[in-house]
Formats: structure tokens, C-alpha cells, sequence
């Protein structure tokens, strides 16, 4: 099999001594940084993701292949700032303010890492002005959110609503997520998407980040 | 009764509508923006204020059904002078646009009042012990003289309202309702009815409500529905419950009704929940349908014979004796409430009353409620309590016939606050402070303003937010603080509150392991109802079910669940990372053929996520406690559910430790229990108080052990 093919094989496995070995022999036979991550990293993480979205596998299956994922990340990190690999896009995550769920949210961050994305983590009870001012300091395309609680989905509403009020509402995607959330109350406080997975959140922010930019 | 506080937005669509300016309008935008530039001014103006004040129909002729009415409750509501000075003035200007929009502004508020007051109008009358016939109004329906009447006896003239000889009041955005009493009180119809209004070309014309056959089994009750609430609500109101594990947010499909006739049209939570087929048929979730016609609706799925633990030991039988004292325990649970009227002379039970908390209504979780009481609900949701109480005490004391000379109340954090009438704003979000988990020492009368009664009544003081008075109660009724060797409470709810202790002192914490052994989020979970799936076996590839009560299928319930988990993990149809096998995994497992109840892939993750929360809560809180399950004594089950839990199953799922085997007791109702000690035993406040000082939480959320641990425990090993 070929190697870039068993990398993406054990990350799914979430073998990532396994992982880590075989993208350390990738680089010393020389093969191109970009596709170790994109075909055998990437990929494998991508396949993980839409097996849970599936519900064919759990979360601890995504959690350990998100771990041997980002064991191959940093052996390869080095090589891929030498050859100027670009990130699809930056995006900015955490749970709202009032609400210290995250485990989702936790595999939203993997999974869009795993699609390509540099992630600026804000953990949780992330109050809603903190959200934008990073967005603003790390130049962001995307701002996540999630809520676990019901009563705390309104903070989503308040960052739609500060973002108007400073003028950037339509600098940054926003997009929504968690349990309680669903595709009406996205459209209610005026978001720009909202997916019930980490899985379809992956996808469709790669795409409508490639798209805007492709746009502009 | 004199109200002024009011929270009422002007809906600029109704005004608009009011004002006959339409979107499609050229001039709309610019319509839009001046209405919306008056709106400030419109609220700075309104001066609201509503009176309200019962009085005698004497001299006038009224009926129902060919009896007199002779009772009525006079309202008179009023936007205030200074509103109706404000349009004078612009038509006196030649404003005429602006003059219109203002009136339609003012009838806006007004109309809105009217709403805003029903609660209130129905509390009084409630108080009074009178029902709600119908709402009627001038000329139409009696003599405009009425009105000077409604004024009198509501002392509007004190107030700075004027009458003409018209009888027609000053300022003129001043409106008079008359609401006809009787003495039943088994309805309150306080709406306006545009139906048997005369004015056909009114433009806020809507005929309100729609009649409503509501069909279970063989029998057929006719209800009148508001076309402004969903079928969910109108139900609620007249105590049919249907489960609705979401709030009525359309997402958990537990509030499915059949319309026989009438159906309404599907929404978009309806498409999602069910099949094209299924919608044809009328299938429809409850929450979602505002009937605008008159319909039939089938239920199967209301909760009439709930299942409530009040746990008596002495049998059934009501034994009341002269000369001697008694006392009330109560337990008040977020699903249900129970109580017990203790004989205080010999601590003998003399009655039980069980029944379903009403507040149900507004969700099924304490966070529903929690939301429902911030976004303006809080007296309706206080309201309702209460009147859930003064039932059952009315039950109970044979229409308070017999005086009781005490009562004690266990009960969630958040049921407190809702009862005591505290706001919920800080109890739903990080880092989830109540307004007061003290014990609390209150009059009756003063805590269900009732004056039927009166005694001291305790409320069971918490721990935290989220672990409350009911688990305090059971602590106490255990022996926690005096035992020697550490032992386990949990509660297999919604929050999965579990304590674990000794005399050395308490280490609580509340797990949020969700409904699904309740049978939320279970795609045919139901409670402990008759015809719930409560066991399972596997053989010859068929699931063979047994049911409550033997009735025919309608559901799962959580004893239900673990079997079915348990058979499939032996029969090895899931794995050990919960995935199940083909053809399952697409198709689900065949529980009944009746109703074609399946379990399916989802069904099994949720219980992963549910199962994981309480095994790694309770792993993570005895290892903080510094002991590990082995050293636990005893494990105690709280709640209906742990009688019938097969605890070695429950074990071989990972939902319990292997210790549970052989040290599991169910304890039944242990909050009711601990309430009732305490009407008995003397030391009974020194000692809760001093349980309550050994005991501390211990916060989940950042807990790295209990984030392995929680992984850990979602496989089935
Ligand atoms: C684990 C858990 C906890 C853990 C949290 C651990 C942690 N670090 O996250 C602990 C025990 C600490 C906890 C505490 C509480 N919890 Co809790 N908790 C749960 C539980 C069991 C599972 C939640 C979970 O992790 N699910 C798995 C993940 C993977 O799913 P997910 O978060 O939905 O994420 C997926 C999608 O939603 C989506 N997604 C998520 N975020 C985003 C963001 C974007 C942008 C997008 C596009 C998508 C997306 O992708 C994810 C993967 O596909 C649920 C009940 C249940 N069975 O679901 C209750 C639950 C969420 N908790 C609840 C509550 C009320 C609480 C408490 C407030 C009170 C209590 N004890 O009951 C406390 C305090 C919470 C706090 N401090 O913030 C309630 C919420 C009820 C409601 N109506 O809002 C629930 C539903 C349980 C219940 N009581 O009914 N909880
Ligand atoms: S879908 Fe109607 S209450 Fe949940």
C-alpha cells in the first residue's frame, strides 16, 4: 500500500505512533509536504468525520484519530511553513459565554482542522466581544460558535448583533452550532449557517470560505 | 387591582396591517420608517394602566345556557391621557398620517394589554373560587350603561379617568372588559371572542378560537383552542399532557398528535419528524399546529395514568382521627409532585396524592423552565405551582376541612425558585448562582396566598443549583451524615444528581446525563407509562417485550432501554464502540410489531452519552472523595425506576459499577420520604442544616478525570 495511503489508514485507527513514524519516513523519502497532509492526513480525518456524522462510529473514535492527527501535524508542521502552505482559512471557535460544554465544539476544532483550517481556540464562556476581537487581530474568515444550553444560545443573537453595531457583519461567516441549536433559529438571529455535525460544519465552511474568497 | 407595570413591544406588522399599508405599497419603506421613528415617542407617552374589580350584573339581563348570570369582573384599560393628547394634537395640526398611526399605535398597546391581562384576570377569579364563562362587550352585548357601572366599581375616577354622558370614557384609548363568573371553576374563557362580535368590518377582526374534538380511545372531549396557541398549549391549559421533551421547539417529535379532520398544514418540523405518509394520514407534531379551523385529533400518547412513587408503606387507606395533628410532605419534582398527610401523632401515612407538575407545560427539563420563567413567564409558572399544591392539599384535607399544622416541601433548586417567586435570569448560565438555597421558613398563606390554611411551612434548603433540596432530603432521610462507612445517592434523571458520604462529610454533583432514561431523545421513548416497553429478551432473532400493565405497546421506558442495550450487546448485534451491525445499523432493531417501534443507531449513541455521564460522575466523585467504588457501602437508587432497574444489567452496560451488584437498594421516592421525617423529628432542622454544611459540590465541567473518564465510558467494554 502506498504510504500516503497508510497514513490516512491508521489515523483512522487513531494509531498515532504509527502515524507519527510513517510521516516522519515520508519526509525523509522526500515526498511532497502538501500531499502528506492533504491525501494522507486530511483525508483520513475527513473519512473519520463522515463516518460519526454517519453515526457509524463515536465520539471517542474521532477524538483518538483527531489525536494521532495532530501527532502527524507536528512532525510536519516545519516542512509545511519551509514550502509556504497555505491554510483555507482562519476561523475563530468557542462556546458562548455562560456555558462550559465543549466537548462538541472540541470536534468541530478537529474536524475543521482536518479540513484544512488554522483554529484560533477561544475555549469556553468566551464572552461575546472576545469573539470579534480576534476575529479582527487574527484577520479570521469564520466565526464558530456553539451551545450546549438553551439558555444560552441568546449570546449567539447578542455576537450577530455587536458585529452589526461595529460595522462587520458582513466581514466574517458565522456560523452556529450545538444540541439545542437548529437551522430556524439560525435564521431567526440572522447567522450565516448552521449544521447539526462537526462533520457538515467541516465542509461547508471549507466551501463557503473558498467561495467568498474566490469571490473577492 | 390596580396594574401599571407592563412589557409590551408595538408590533409594527400588526399596525401596519391596522393602518392597511402593505409591503407590496409603493410608499411602504417610507411608511415603515416614520412609524418606526413615532414608536419612541408612542412608549415614552403610553402611560398604561389597568383596573380591574368585581362587581354585581344587577338590573341587566344576561344568560348562559338560560341561566342568569349575576356576577362579573369588571377590567378597564387605558393607554393614559397623554398618548391620546398626542394624536389630537397631529390631527389638530393636519398630520393626518401621523395622527392615524398614532391611534393605531395606542389600540395596538391596548389590544396588547388586553392579552397581558388574562393571566392576571384568571388569578383573581381563581383566588375568588370563580370560573370564566365568557368576556362580552358594549353595545353589542349589553346596554353602553354597563360601562359607567365597570367604572364605579373599579374606582376609575380616582384613577384621573373621565366618563361622558355617553358613557364613553376620557382619554379615549380607555377600553371596558366584562368578564361573566360563575361558580364553576373548571374553565376560564377570558378572551375576547371577535365571533360573537358585531363589528364584521373591524380590521383586528380574527375569530380566536376553533373547536377542538379530542379523541382517546373510545372517549371524545371537546375543547375550545385559541388559534393563537398551538395545540401543545391549548391542551396544556386544559390538563391534557402530552410529552414534550423539547419545549415545543419542534425538535424532539415526542408531541405527535393524528388530526382525523382539520389537519393543519405540515411545517418544516413536521417534514422532518415524519414521512410523506405519515403526514397524509394527519400525523402532526402538537407544538406545531395552530388549527385554523375546527378539528378532530387523535391522542394515544397523553399521560393519564403517569406513573408517581408517593411510597406508602401503610397500604392505601384513608384513616383520619379526631384530636390529632397533622402535617403535609411534599415533594415537588420537575415531571411530578407527591405528597403525603402524615398523622404527626404516631408518624402513620393517612393519605397520599400524586400528580403531574403542570409546569410541564413549559418543557420537560428544569432548563426549559428556567427559560420559560426569563422570557416573562415567571408568574404564570408560579401561578401554576401553586395551584398544583392548594390541589392536592385540597384533596388531601377534604377541602381543607381539616386543618394540618405543618408542612414540609422537598424540591429542586429551580423548582424552589419558582415557587418562592425568585427570578431564574442567573440559575441557566455559568456560573449558575440561585437567588437562595437557604432553608426557608414561610406562612402558608403567604407562600400559596390561601387563606384556608394556616401553619408553618419548611422548604429544604440546597447544596447548589443544580443539586437541590430533593437530594438534601434524601440525604437526611438516609442517614448520610451519620453513617460510617461511605455510601451512594443517585438520581437517575434529567441533571443525574448523585452524592457520595459519610460522617466524614458529602461530595455532591449533578452529571446532566439528559432525558434518555426517561425516553427523551429516544425515537420511541416514552416515560413510565402503561404500554411502555419495560423488559426485553433476545431470542431466536426477535426482541421478546414485555409491557406495563400488559398494555399494548406505545413505547420505551428507561428500565425498557437498558434490557434492549443489554441483549444486543450479548446477542452481539451492537459492538463494543456502540456501532451496530447490518442490517441494523440502517433499519434498526424490531421491538414491536405493533406501532412499529424500533430501536435504531442514534437511539444507541444517545445512550452512550447518557450512560457515560453518570458512570464517569460517579467514578470521578468517589475518586475526589478519595475512595473508589470498591469502598463504597451502599449504593442507593432514587426514583421509580430504580425498583425495576435490573441492576446487572444496568452493570453489564457500563451504566453502574460492578460494585452496584449485590449493594444496590432502591430507595423509591427518598425526597417525599426525607419531607415526611421531617415533620416528625424534632432535630430535624439542626440536623438537615448540619448535613447541609458537610456537603459540598464538586463542579464537572472542568474536571480532566471526568473528561477521560467520560470518554472512556461511552464504549461498551
Ligand atoms: C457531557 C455533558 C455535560 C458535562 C460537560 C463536559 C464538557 N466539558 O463538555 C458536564 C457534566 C460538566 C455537564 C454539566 C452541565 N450540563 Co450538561 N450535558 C452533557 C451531555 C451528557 C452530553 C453533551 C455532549 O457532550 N454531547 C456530545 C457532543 C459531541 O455533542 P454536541 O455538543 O451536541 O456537538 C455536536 C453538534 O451539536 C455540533 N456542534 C457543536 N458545537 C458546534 C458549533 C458549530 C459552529 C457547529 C456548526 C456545530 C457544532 O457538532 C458536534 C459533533 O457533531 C448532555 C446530555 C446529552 N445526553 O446530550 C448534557 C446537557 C447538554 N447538559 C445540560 C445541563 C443543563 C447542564 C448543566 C447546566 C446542569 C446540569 N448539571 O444538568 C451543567 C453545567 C454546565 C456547564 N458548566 O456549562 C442539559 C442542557 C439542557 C437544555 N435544555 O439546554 C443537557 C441536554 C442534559 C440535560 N440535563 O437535559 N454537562
Ligand atoms: S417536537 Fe413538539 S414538543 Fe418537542
Amino acid at each position: 500500500m502506498d504510504l500516503i495511503q497508510e497514513i490516512s489508514e491508521y489515523l483512522q485507527k487513531g494509531r498515532a505512533k504509527n502515524v507519527k513514524q510513517l510521516v516522519q519516513q515520508a519526509l525523509d523519502e522526500n515526498m511532497d509536504p502538501k500531499a502528506i497532509l492533504n491525501d494522507g492526513l486530511l483525508s483520513g480525518m475527513m473519512i473519520i468525520g463522515a463516518k460519526f456524522k454517519n453515526n457509524e462510529v463515536f465520539v471517542p473514535e474521532v477524538l483518538v484519530a483527531a489525536r494521532a492527527m495532530n501527532v502527524g501535524l507536528s512532525v510536519l508542521e516545519p516542512k509545511l511553513i519551509e514550502v509556504g502552505n497555505e491554510p483555507v482559512g482562519k476561523a475563530v471557535i468557542g462556546t458562548v459565554q455562560g456555558d462550559l460544554h465543549d466537548i462538541g465544539k472540541n470536534l468541530v476544532v478537529m474536524m475543521l482542522k482536518g479540513a484544512g483550517f488554522e483554529i484560533y481556540d477561544l475555549g469556553v464562556d468566551v464572552e461575546t466581544s472576545v469573539f470579534i476581537d480576534k476575529a479582527e487581530e487574527v484577520g479570521a474568515d469564520i466565526i464558530c460558535m456553539s451551545a450546549l444550553l438553551t439558555t444560552t444560545m441568546p449570546k449567539m443573537q447578542d455576537c450577530i448583533d455587536m458585529l452589526k453595531e461595529r460595522g462587520l457583519r458582513d466581514k466574517y461567516i458565522v456560523m452556529i452550532g450545538g444540541a439545542p441549536v437548529n437551522e430556524s433559529f439560525c435564521e431567526q438571529i440572522g447567522a450565516d449557517y448552521y449544521t447539526p455535525d462537526a462533520a457538515s460544519c467541516a465542509e461547508v465552511a471549507k466551501k463557503v470560505v473558498l467561495e467568498k474568497k474566490a469571490a473577492n | 387591582m390596580k396594574r401599571t407595570e407592563f412589557d409590551i413591544k408595538i408590533s409594527i406588522e400588526d399596525v401596519c396591517r391596522f393602518l392597511d399599508i402593505h409591503k407590496k405599497s409603493d410608499s411602504y419603506e417610507e411608511l415603515l420608517e416614520e412609524l418606526k421613528e413615532m414608536l419612541p415617542m408612542a412608549y415614552e407617552k403610553i402611560e398604561p394602566m389597568a383596573l380591574l374589580e368585581f362587581g354585581s350584573l344587577d338590573g341587566y339581563t344576561v344568560e348562559e345556557e338560560g341561566r342568569p348570570i349575576k356576577e362579573a369582573l369588571f377590567g378597564i384599560c387605558t393607554v393614559g391621557k397623554r398618548m391620546a393628547e398626542w394624536s389630537t394634537q397631529l390631527f389638530a395640526e393636519g398630520d393626518y398620517m401621523r395622527g392615524m398611526m398614532a391611534d393605531a399605535i395606542a389600540d395596538n398597546y391596548l389590544f396588547q394589554m388586553d392579552t397581558a391581562m388574562e393571566q392576571t384576570v384568571i388569578d383573581m377569579c381563581r383566588k375568588q373560587g370563580k370560573g370564566i364563562i365568557r368576556r362580552i362587550e358594549a353595545p353589542q352585548d349589553i346596554p353602553m350603561s354597563i360601562q359607567k357601572r365597570a367604572y364605579d366599581a373599579t374606582g376609575a375616577e380616582q384613577e384621573g379617568i373621565g366618563i361622558k354622558p355617553s358613557f364613553m370614557y376620557d382619554p379615549v384609548k380607555t377600553v371596558c372588559q366584562i368578564y361573566l363568573l360563575d361558580d364553576d371553576t373548571s374553565r376560564y374563557h377570558p378572551e375576547h371572542d371577535c365571533s360573537r362580535c358585531s363589528n364584521l368590518t373591524c380590521r383586528n377582526r380574527r375569530i380566536p378560537s376553533v373547536q377542538v374534538k379530542v379523541r382517546t380511545g373510545e372517549e371524545e372531549r371537546r375543547i375550545r383552542a385559541r388559534k393563537s396557541e398551538s395545540l401543545l398549549e391549548t391542551f396544556q391549559k386544559k390538563d391534557i399532557f402530552l410529552t414534550a421533551v423539547c419545549a415545543g421547539r419542534g425538535t424532539c417529535g415526542k408531541c405527535r398528535v393524528q388530526f382525523l379532520e382539520g389537519a393543519t398544514e405540515p411545517d418544516e418540523a413536521d417534514r422532518k419528524v415524519f414521512t410523506e405518509k405519515e403526514l397524509e394520514q394527519g400525523w402532526r407534531l402538537a407544538c406545531r399546529a395552530y388549527p385554523k379551523q375546527d378539528c378532530t385529533v387523535l391522542l394515544d400518547n397523553a399521560e393519564t395514568d403517569f406513573f408517581v412513587l408517593a411510597d406508602t408503606k401503610d397500604g392505601n387507606e384513608r384513616r383520619i382521627s379526631d384530636g390529632t395533628s397533622y402535617g403535609i410532605a411534599v415533594d415537588i419534582g420537575t415531571t411530578t409532585i407527591a405528597m403525603q398527610l402524615v398523622d404527626l401523632s404516631d408518624g402513620r401515612t393517612a393519605d397520599v396524592y400524586t400528580a403531574i407538575n403542570r409546569q410541564r407545560a413549559y418543557g420537560a427539563d428544569v432548563i426549559s423552565r428556567i427559560e420559560a420563567s426569563n422570557s416573562g413567564k415567571k408568574e404564570e409558572l408560579r401561578s401554576s405551582i401553586r395551584q398544583d399544591l392548594l390541589k392536592g392539599i385540597g384533596k388531601l384535607t377534604e377541602d381543607n376541612r381539616l386543618k394540618i399544622s405543618k408542612m414540609v416541601i422537598g424540591a429542586n433548586t429551580t423548582m424552589v425558585h419558582l415557587l418562592m417567586g425568585y427570578s431564574c435570569e442567573t440559575l441557566g448560565v455559568y456560573p449558575f448562582e440561585p437567588v437562595n438555597i437557604d432553608m426557608i421558613h414561610i406562612p402558608y398563606r403567604e407562600l400559596l396566598e390561601d387563606e384556608r390554611q394556616d401553619c408553618p411551612v419548611t422548604i429544604y434548603p440546597g447544596i447548589s443549583t443544580y443539586v437541590g433540596g430533593d437530594i438534601v432530603s434524601g440525604l437526611y432521610t438516609l442517614e448520610f451524615a451519620k453513617r460510617e462507612k461511605p455510601a451512594v445517592l443517585i438520581d437517575l434523571g434529567t441533571n443525574g444528581e448523585m452524592a457520595v458520604g459519610c460522617r466524614d462529610g458529602i461530595l455532591t454533583a449533578s452529571t446532566a446525563a439528559g432525558p434518555a432514561f426517561e425516553g427523551g431523545n429516544i425515537t420511541c421513548g416514552t416515560g413510565s407509562i402503561p404500554g411502555a416497553i419495560c423488559g426485553a429478551v433476545y431470542r431466536n432473532g426477535k426482541m421478546e417485550t414485555e409491557t406495563i400493565n400488559h398494555a399494548k405497546p406505545s413505547g420505551i421506558c428507561g428500565t425498557g432501554i437498558i434490557d434492549v442495550i443489554y441483549e444486543l450487546k450479548k446477542a452481539e448485534i451492537i459492538d463494543e464502540t456502540g456501532r451496530m451491525e447490518e442490517p441494523y445499523f440502517k433499519d434498526g432493531v424490531l421491538l414491536s410489531e405493533e406501532g412499529n417501534l424500533r430501536f435504531y443507531q442514534k437511539d444507541v449513541r444517545e445512550i452512550q452519552l447518557a450512560k457515560a455521564a453518570v458512570r464517569a460522575g460517579l467514578e470521578t466523585l468517589a475518586a475526589r472523595y478519595g475512595i473508589s467504588c470498591e469502598d463504597v457501602d451502599r449504593f442507593y437508587i432514587a426514583g421509580g425506576f430504580g425498583y425495576k432497574m435490573n441492576i446487572h444489567k444496568a452493570v453489564d452496560i457500563g451504566l453502574l459499577p460492578a460494585q452496584c451488584e449485590g449493594r444496590t437498594e432502591a430507595v423509591g421516592n427518598s425526597c417525599l420520604q426525607g419531607s415526611v421525617k421531617y415533620l416528625l423529628d424534632p432535630d430535624a432542622e439542626k440536623e438537615t442544616e448540619e448535613l447541609r454544611k458537610m456537603a459540598r459540590e464538586l463542579p464537572l465541567s472542568n474536571d480532566k478525570m471526568f473528561q477521560e473518564l467520560y470518554m472512556e465510558y461511552m464504549y461498551f467494554e
